[in-house]
């Protein structure tokens, strides 16, 4: 009995110490940034968000063409990536025992998890290479590719969700099925929606892979048209680190504490208001 | 000395008491049934006896149970199960593990045997007592998923019989089976209750009558009556047993 | 009919994503072609970059390819008991006030942009893995083949490794975990009155739910084997084929990002960068559709 006891202590002290490792990493990062990039922020001040990039080993600057980029590809994707994804989730939600509704659901599934490096290779391989240069089309395009998955597995989910009678219920006013499906059960869903679109959003807009062939990055230039090279916040993180300038490397810090921030702005309002999330 | 004994026994839901005040003798080897209607809290009161009760985060007891003169309270949980068996409404044998590994469950983690060979009779024993050694003897390496829902509430019988406890305890142990099983595990319990004490949750008081010994009579939480099988059913002292049997609440 | 119409007019759209799917097929195949041409499977069996403007252009990714396997095992190896015992802990040991608190912590892993997992790596994990694993370990223990690579800028197989477990844990846990936390009472009441200890009845209940577990492996090694940004800036981006642990090497994702930049001016690289993009495509596909199938057969058995 002592040694049950006692495997039964171990193992207690076991799984506890494995929480902790799971979920110090979290801390140590948010940590890392905010330590390292707040002083930075301090000392760039507005200028740091607004400016363009300084010079190897010479000051800030500031990130301004990357903060513009990233709001200006996040927008794009959506518009070219929401309509899609939504009625995609409609469809695999109205007809799930069709052939293409499951092979659709299943197909989602196996997208969201797939690498975005190799999505932003194809996007390069049928737009940047035909037109020659990098381009923010491009870009957003890459990003519509990643957000479109989880849009879609979100409104299936939303829609699926309502309960039977309402269907019913709309149908039998002998309302037709678009009206039932758009006016009645969407709004219905509005929030199972609007959460997965704010995650598409809040994924898409940490994404750097998709963008490393597509968007090209800016250092100077803040929209210089939708067929031209723009910036993202990601984009620059990654490049400056791997500049073996020092101010550089704060820089990508400071970058980093504003990425972080907006994402936590958009996801932890977001992931506190709902029971669990799909990721 | 009675098997089990609950003194001013209470227990809460978070704010709602399920069981208000009992207080039960349950003697030695005998069948004794706890009837009543749905929602009265039998399965709960059960549930105290082996503390099971703990795993729900809500629950809260007051008041004693004793297992053969000594509090439950006093012996490790643990060990308190290990005295008691307890078979479920829900045949519950674990699907992923073989008809053996099922019944040796409860034996090999309370190391209540020394060889593999010790084993093999246990178990053997367990399902022989439990009606069910002919059906299974030949495939005792075969996933209990495969057995009918019958053979799986015995296998579940045999699972605790093999533990060899003092007690029974059956949470409406035929409430999901076919006639023909609950035939066969009433007659089970006929001839266990001569070697140990069964407590048997049912809401059905034929069932209660054509099994149990004693009787007790359970509604809403309190203690109605409690007596010999025969005296309970032919001249109950209580009016509310008198409508339960007759029919007249559900 | 009007339901016809409807679903004529969806059909289009609902299309799209088998449209972009198959399309991306066809653009890796082909745009591998002329490496395959060239070199036929060499392109996977060899480890060696000939990147040249004159003369015998000749590339072997087999350095990647072992690479990313590499790393995505040490990363599953460590990410299996850690996500198998934060699921455990918090749906049986956990307090009810810091249930929900370890959950979201775990989804805000699970979505934060892989880049600030990338600048961590990089400026502050690889310094301490350096510091206080490599360097005692390869003192100590060279002799091992596993530690036997001088670590001396700390990027390599290992931080790599690290920092994928890091990365795809709280993913594996969330479906362990939903796992779990789905197992009818029935199960638990059962082991539990058998009189055996939680540590007991939780092995029980963990063989139980073993496809789940093995599914949420199979996801997450996916998730590992795709991951590019945070992986390049610690793996060290060399073409090694080497068993220790401390030295640096390359995957398929970090091999694309590092080398593109300037495929354009050999003939062949950019076929030979597609030709490993599609290696990674069907891996991932393979490790992704498993792991699906596992999840999916198992749901349907209960």
């Amino acid at each position: 009995m002592l040694v049950r006891k006692i495997k039964e202590k171990l193992f207690l002290v076991a799984i506890s110490v494995a929480t902790f490792l799971t979920i110090l990493p979290l801390f140590h990062i948010l940590f890392s940034v905010i330590a390292n990039g707040l002083p930075v922020l301090i000392r760039g001040g507005m200028e740091f968000v607004i400016g363009t990039l300084a010079p190897p080993d010479s000051g800030l600057g500031g990130i301004g063409p990357a903060i513009v980029g990233s709001f200006v590809l996040t927008f794009l994707a959506s518009l070219m990536g929401l309509p899609i994804a939504v009625l995609t989730g409609v469809y695999a939600a109205e007809y799930p025992n069709s052939l293409i509704g499951r092979a659709v659901k299943t197909l989602l599934l196996i997208m969201m998890e797939f690498p975005t490096i190799l999505v932003g290779l194809f996007v390069m391989n049928i737009l940047v290479l035909p037109m020659g240069r990098y381009s923010a089309i491009a870009g957003a395009f890459a990003l519509a590719i990643v957000m479109m998955p989880y849009v879609a597995v979100y409104t299936e989910q939303a829609l699926r969700e309502i309960p039977f009678v309402y269907r019913e219920g709309a149908f039998a006013l002998g309302l037709k099925r678009a009206v039932v499906v758009f006016r009645i059960m969407m709004g219905m869903a509005r929030k199972g929606m609007i959460t997965g679109i704010l995650i598409g959003i809040a994924k898409v807009a940490g994404e750097t892979a998709p963008l490393l062939f597509t968007a090209g990055g800016s250092a100077r230039i803040y929209f210089a048209g939708l067929d031209q090279p723009i910036g993202a916040i990601p984009l620059l993180i990654y490049t400056l680190v791997q500049q073996p300038y020092e101010n550089y490397h704060q820089i990508a810090w400071g970058a980093s504490l504003v990425l972080m921030l907006i994402f936590l702005a958009i996801f932890l309002p977001l992931r506190l208001s709902i029971k669990e999330v799909k990721l | 000395m009675n098997a089990i004994e609950t003194v001013n026994l209470r227990i809460w839901y978070g704010n709602n008491e399920v069981i208000k005040g009992i207080n039960l003798a349950i003697p030695e080897k005998v069948c004794f049934a706890i009837m009543g209607p749905s929602g009265c809290g039998k399965s709960t009161l059960l549930r105290a006896f082996n503390r099971l009760l703990e795993l729900n985060e809500i629950a809260r007891v007051e008041g004693d149970v004793k297992l053969f003169g000594r509090s439950v309270y006093e012996m490790d949980a643990v060990e308190v199960r290990r005295q008691i068996g307890m078979v479920f409404q829900i045949p519950n044998p674990f699907p992923h593990l073989s008809i053996y590994d099922n019944v040796a469950l409860g034996v090999k983690y309370n190391k209540l045997v020394e060889s593999k060979k010790k084993l093999d009779e246990i178990v053997e024993w367990a399902l022989k007592k439990a009606a069910l050694w002919d059906d299974v003897k030949d495939r005792l390496k075969d996933k209990a998923s495969e057995l009918s829902g019958g053979q799986m509430q015995r296998l579940c019988i045999a699972r605790a019989l093999a533990m060899r406890p003092k007690v029974l305890l059956m949470d409406e142990p035929t409430a999901n089976l076919d006639p023909i099983s609950t035939r066969k595990i009433e007659e089970l319990i006929y001839e266990l209750k001569e070697e140990l004490t069964i407590v048997i949750v049912t809401h059905s008081p034929a069932q209660a009558a054509r099994v149990s010994d004693y009787v007790a009579f359970l509604y809403m939480g309190k203690l109605v009556e409690v007596g010999k099988t025969e005296d309970v059913f032919e001249n109950p002292k209580e009016k509310l047993t008198e409508e339960y049997l007759t029919g007249r609440m559900g | 009919m009007t339901a016809d119409k409807f679903k004529l007019s969806l059909l289009p759209i609902a299309s799209t994503v088998f449209g972009i799917f198959i399309l991306m097929l066809i653009v890796f195949f082909s745009a591998s072609l002329p490496i395959f041409q060239k070199e036929g499977l060499a392109i996977y069996t060899t480890n060696v970059w000939n990147a040249v403007e004159e003369g015998e252009e000749f590339y072997g990714i087999l350095s990647a390819i072992y690479g990313s396997v590499y790393t995505s095992v040490i990363a599953i190896l460590i990410a299996l008991p850690l996500s198998i015992s934060f699921a455990v802990f918090v749906i049986d040991y956990a307090p009810k006030k810091l249930k929900e608190p370890l959950i979201v912590a775990t989804d805000i892993m699970a979505g934060l942009p892989t880049i600030l997992y990338g600048i961590w790596g990089a400026f502050v994990l690889v310094p301490i893995l350096r510091d206080y694993v490599m360097k005692p370990l390869y003192e100590h223990l060279s002799f091992i083949p596993l530690f036997s690579y001088p670590p001396i800028t700390g990027y390599s197989y290992l931080s790599a490794g690290v920092l994928l477990a890091i990365m795809v844990t709280p993913f594996a846990s969330a479906i362990i975990r939903e796992a779990y936390r789905m197992i009818p009472n029935a199960y638990r009441e059962g082991a539990y009155a058998l009189g055996l200890t939680r540590y007991e009845a939780t092995k029980i209940l963990l063989g139980y739910i073993k496809p789940a577990i093995l599914a949420g492996i199979l996801l997450a090694f996916g998730r590992a084997i795709g991951e590019t940004v945070a992986v390049s800036l610690v793996v060290g981006n060399t073409f090694n084929i080497h068993l220790s642990l401390f030295a640096p090497g390359y995957t398929i994702s970090s091999l694309i990002a590092n080398q593109f930049g300037n495929a354009f001016i050999y003939e062949y690289m950019p076929s030979a960068l597609f030709a490993s993009g599609l290696a990674l495509f069907l891996i991932g596909l393979v490790v992704n559709v498993a792991g699906l199938l596992v999840l999916r057969r198992w749901r349907y058995a209960r």
